[in-house]
């Protein structure tokens, strides 16, 4: 039968094989006369039983077949042969591919009973021309994009809420994930019209879900069993939080300099005392209400501008070299000092 | 646990920015693209699956790959017909058993058991949603408490035994009600009271014979159904219909007849359905074609009486009535006319009328009559062909069959298997038996009538995934490749009748030989090699089932080459230059079994012989020479003479007369001329010019031992 093998198997790897195992069986006859002697003489105790694994045979069939590899035509539509995702064949796959770890100067094991090789998962299933097929096949159940919605910021402009769910495929008897009912909305802040009060209120009552950074206000809902439930309280809640923001509560007047969360330079003693100063230096002497300095025009100071500028970053983003620079050069303009030089 | 997992990205839009809560995009415009350049269009219509058979149709067929309920593994592709079957009912056989557990203990898998303290047992299912396919099967008993619930449900899922059975725990007619009696009572009449085959088991089905069903009354006389009937007062039109029609499909002609014109006298009216069972059965009440053609009239006409239109599948049963009369004239000129009349009333035959029309013109010891090409433009001009009847299967099949035996025609072929190649008309080859006869014909026409390259072309994608061809057409493929000379094939077609299970048919095996042998001379070096190696495989091969048989001790005993079939494997592998080559080891068996008159008969070109003769001499091989001259010599072959002086001449490296004249001398002196070896080819010289050897009666023996020595030296 070994001619037929051969036959069937052109590669010569075969008939090599077959040596192999014709060497293998006659060790194995050894072996076994070996025994006989040795035991007449002295019983060996086999702990690692290595005699019987030796001697277990290989029972090999005869008919089998060639790879069907071997037999593809060259011209052949890859994707009928691998038209899904499967772990890696070895007798399907007509490309040479080797893979595996081996020390220095050796060829990597072929493909064949390669367990690195069916490890790894493969895209033999999504080769360019079954995409193209694919997405061809796909066109008929298409619409048209709409045409005004032809960059990011269209579409940023005229769909700013995004909702993010997933869904969940698995193998198994339910279909039912429970991950699957939480739902995300996500929505730019600059896009819902706010005024100074509504957004500071807005971001207060949003609390950490908005982003400084990215300008990002994202609202999480997983409280409903199901996702559409989940989907309509965060709209819910973003509709609430909106509303709310524009709301003016009475107590809300009460909030003094003490409580501002940030610092307005306008309504401070900096602005007070430039004001004052300004006034001296004009010999002006007056008497001014802290409305009226409040509404002080600052444009017809010199630089008072690039002052007041200065001043509330230097108070808003904390000290740091840059503001602290800032403040010294808005200064020296204000009174007309040379500028600083730098000494190195 | 999650395999995939995907992101959609959802844009709601958002009309005017200060008002959030009323979100567009809902409210769709009607048009296909968007109205204004922003809101999407509407949703394009689909089914559920619609995607995913977009998907599939991309994918073709793949030649080099098995079916896809087999491993795609070379140790577990079935090759051989057997194989396939074993291999696909092995994993039917799994899926049997697994859902006997599942019915047997179905508490494990719809109930939850709690610990304790209260052992206590909940429904649960794992699935959801649940899949009534997968649930666990009732199983019903005698204790078993039922309702009315439970035989709906078993009506339903065609559990004919299980219905009986709750039709009699529920205690028999007087308890269940009009509806349900009703129910059952056409339940009944479908099946004629035997369990159907379950539709779950799709393997057992395509692999069951299907014998073709035999026109007996099968129908069960004063069986339950006609009791359901008898009990059933006022009888309503539903009752009848379905009374009428089992007692029609299961070929209880005469009392159908007899009630439906019970029927039609007491004014119950009757359903197309009703007249197309009765015209099917129609030639069981009379004798004759002229009376059987009157009373299928007669039927229609009352058909036309009781104000119902026909339909397609009344068509389909005149056209199988008439095609189970018999042949002739008469019949094909009604049927053609029943035909006309219909297309008249736009009806349009379907498949199964085309098989009985097939059936009807195309005997196989008729004129030969050209419809099918008529039936097959009408066909491809269809968008798509759907199964309605069950004989639809049969279509296919006959018609490849018209094709192969009655019309001989391979265009005609080929264009019957691209339109059952188009599109998922597929589904219409019927089961795996009739499958493997489509193929049988269209393997057999494809040899006996197409060019050579068509034939092949054919046999490469269909061989051996599609269909293992059967002894017989592996024996046209045979003869086939002998007529265009393929060397190579033929080689390949040894391994192929291994593969296949075969190569034990000793005719199959004698048909190759001869075939290779009669080729042989036409090939390359490189595909003669190819074929030598194959005839010595081949004699292996009938030694390795020899041994098997002698171990295993069978019942059917192996049959052996004849010497035809021996020689030509000596001839083939003796082609051999090196005298190294393993094939002389084939030579000297092939021999020694024609010697030791293991092959039967002799063979019928002494010649070949002894130019194996005359080659093994050149090639030093003396053993071999002088057996097979030796042979010839006993079997009393004048090639004997001639093939022993050439040989003599190639070994003593000498012309012809010259041997001829050492011949004439004693045998004593040529002993110490001539080496041992050489020896035994004038022994055979004498004994096929005299009729007894030369020496004495050992001589026979000694010359056994001086080949033996002789292949020793080499």
């Amino acid at each position: 039968m070994s001619v037929f093998i051969k036959h069937y198997r052109p590669c010569g790897l075969v008939s090599g094989f077959n040596n192999k195992i014709w060497r293998y069986n006659s060790t194995t006859a050894d072996v076994a006369t070996s025994k006989n002697e040795e035991d007449e003489e002295f019983r060996v105790l086999d702990i690692l039983k290595k005699r019987d694994r030796q001697q277990r045979r290989v029972a090999r069939r005869a008919d089998v077949q060639p790879d069907r590899a071997d037999r593809m035509a060259v011209d052949q539509n890859w994707g009928n042969v691998w038209p899904g995702p499967k772990s890696f064949h070895p007798s399907s796959v007509p490309l040479p591919l080797r893979q595996g770890y081996v020390p220095r100067g050796q060829a990597p094991p072929g493909k064949k009973a390669n367990a690195e090789l069916m490890k790894i998962p493969n895209f033999l299933h999504l080769t360019p021309p079954v995409i193209k097929a694919q997405c061809e096949a796909l066109k008929p159940f298409c619409t048209e994009w709409p045409k005004l919605l032809n960059s990011e910021e269209a579409i940023e402009k005229h769909y700013p809420v995004e909702i993010i769910s997933s869904d969940y495929c698995h193998a198994s008897p339910s279909i039912r994930n429970p991950l699957a009912r939480i739902v995300t909305l996500r929505i730019k802040l600059s896009t819902l019209n706010l005024d100074k009060h509504a957004k500071d209120k807005f971001i207060r009552l949003v609390g950490d879900r908005y982003d400084r950074e990215t300008d990002l206000v994202t609202i999480t809902a997983d409280r409903c069993p199901v996702k559409k439930q989940n989907l309509d309280y965060v709209n819910y809640l973003l509709t609430a939080c909106y509303h709310e923001s524009w709301n003016v509560e009475e107590w809300e007047k009460d909030k003094t300099e003490d409580d501002m969360e940030y610092y307005d330079w306008d309504k401070n003693a900096s602005k007070k005392s430039l004001v004052n100063w300004y006034l001296r230096t004009k010999n002006e002497n007056r008497e001014l209400t802290d409305e009226e300095y409040v509404a002080f025009d600052i444009s017809e100071i010199p630089n008072g501008e690039e002052y007041k500028n200065a001043v509330s970053n230097y108070l808003n983003d904390g000290e740091s070299e840059v503001t602290v620079k800032n403040y010294a050069k808005s200064v020296r303009k204000l009174l007309g000092l040379p500028e600083a030089k730098v000494v190195t | 646990m999650y395999s995939n997992i995907i992101l959609p990205r959802q844009w709601s839009r958002i009309a005017c920015f200060c008002r959030l809560s009323t979100i567009e995009g809902q409210k769709l415009p009607q048009s296909g693209k968007s109205s204004d350049g922003i809101s999407p269009p509407p949703r394009i219509p689909r089914g559920p699956t619609d995607i995913l058979q977009a998907l599939a149709a991309t994918v073709g067929p793949d030649p080099t790959a098995a079916h896809y309920k087999y491993h795609d593994d070379p140790y577990l592709i079935p090759l051989s017909n057997y194989r396939k079957r074993a291999y696909a009912l092995s994993a039917e056989a799994g899926r049997k058993a697994a859902a006997w557990i599942r019915d047997e203990h179905a508490s494990l898998f719809n109930t939850r058991e709690w610990d304790p303290p209260s052992k206590l047992k909940t429904p649960y299912y794992n699935a959801d949603p649940i899949i009534d396919a997968f649930e666990p099967k009732p199983i019903y008993n005698e204790e078993s408490k039922v309702t009315e619930e439970d035989l709906k449900y078993t009506i339903n899922n065609a559990l004919l035994d299980d219905s009986i059975k709750i039709f009699q725990l529920l205690g028999g007619i007087e308890n269940i009600s009009e509806e349900t009696k009703l129910a059952l009572l056409q339940f009944l009449c479908f099946y004629n009271e035997k369990e159907p085959d379950s539709m779950e088991w799709l393997e057992e089905r395509w692999f069951s014979a299907n014998v073709r069903e035999r026109q007996l009354a099968t129908w069960k006389l004063g069986g339950l159904a006609d009791k359901i009937f008898a009990s059933i007062e006022p009888k309503t039109p539903e009752a009848y219909c379905a009374v009428i029609q089992g007692m029609a499909k299961h070929y209880q002609a005469e009392r159908a007849h007899a009630l439906s014109q019970e029927a039609i006298e007491k004014g119950i009216p009757l359903s197309t359905e009703v007249f197309n069972s009765l015209l099917a059965c129609v030639g069981f009440l009379r004798e004759g074609t002229a009376l059987r053609a009157e009373a299928l009239k007669g039927l229609l006409t009352q058909m036309g009486e009781q104000g119902l239109s026909p339909n397609e599948e009344t068509l389909t049963a005149c056209l199988r009535s008439i095609s189970s009369w018999g042949g002739g004239k008469m019949l094909q000129e009604l049927a053609l006319q029943v035909v006309a009349e219909f297309k008249q009333l736009g009806i349009q035959p379907g498949l199964s009328a085309y098989y009985y029309l097939l059936c009807l013109f195309c005997k196989e010891r008729g004129p030969r009559i050209d419809i099918l090409s008529g039936i097959l433009v009408d066909l491809e001009n269809r968008e798509n062909l759907d199964a309605k009847e069950p004989t639809d299967t049969n279509f296919f099949i006959t018609a490849m069959g018209v094709c192969s035996d009655h019309l001989q025609d391979i265009n005609m072929a080929e264009r019957v298997h691209a339109l059952l190649m188009k599109g998922d008309n597929y589904k219409l080859v019927g089961d795996a038996y009739k499958e493997s006869i489509y193929y049988r014909h269209l393997v057999t026409v494809a040899c006996r009538h197409a060019p050579f390259e068509r034939t092949t072309e054919l046999l490469d994608t269909l061989v051996p995934n599609v269909y293992v061809p059967e002894p017989s057409v592996m024996e046209e493929i045979i003869k086939t490749l002998e007529v265009a000379g393929a060397g190579e094939r033929l080689a390949q077609a040894w391994s192929q009748l291994v593969v296949f299970g075969i190569a034990k048919r000793v005719r199959l095996v004698e048909r190759l030989l001869s075939a290779m042998s009669s080729t042989y001379e036409y090939q390359t070096e490189e595909v003669k090699g190819k074929m030598r190696d194959a005839a010595a495989d081949i004699l292996k091969f009938g030694k390795i089932a020899e041994n098997e048989q002698n171990a295993k001790d069978l019942r059917t005993p192996v049959q052996k080459l004849s010497a035809n079939a021996v020689s030509n494997i000596v001839e083939l592998c003796s082609d051999v230059k090196d005298t190294a080559d393993a094939n002389w080891d084939a030579v000297s068996e092939g021999i020694q079994r024609l010697k030791q008159s293991d092959a039967t008969g002799v063979p019928s070109r002494p010649q070949a012989l002894a130019d194996v003769a005359l080659r093994a001499a050149t090639a030093g091989k003396l053993g071999i020479a002088a057996s097979a001259v030796q042979y010839l010599a006993e079997c009393g072959f004048e090639e004997a003479v001639p093939a022993s002086i050439q040989a003599l001449g190639a070994v003593l490296n000498r012309p012809q007369e010259e041997v001829e004249t050492l011949l004439e001398k004693q045998r004593a002196d040529l002993t110490k001329a001539v080496h041992p070896s050489a020896l035994a080819l004038v022994d055979a010289y004498y004994l096929a010019k005299t009729g007894a050897p030369a020496r004495e009666a050992d001589s026979s023996t000694s010359s056994d031992s001086d080949s033996e020595s002789s292949s020793d030296d080499e």
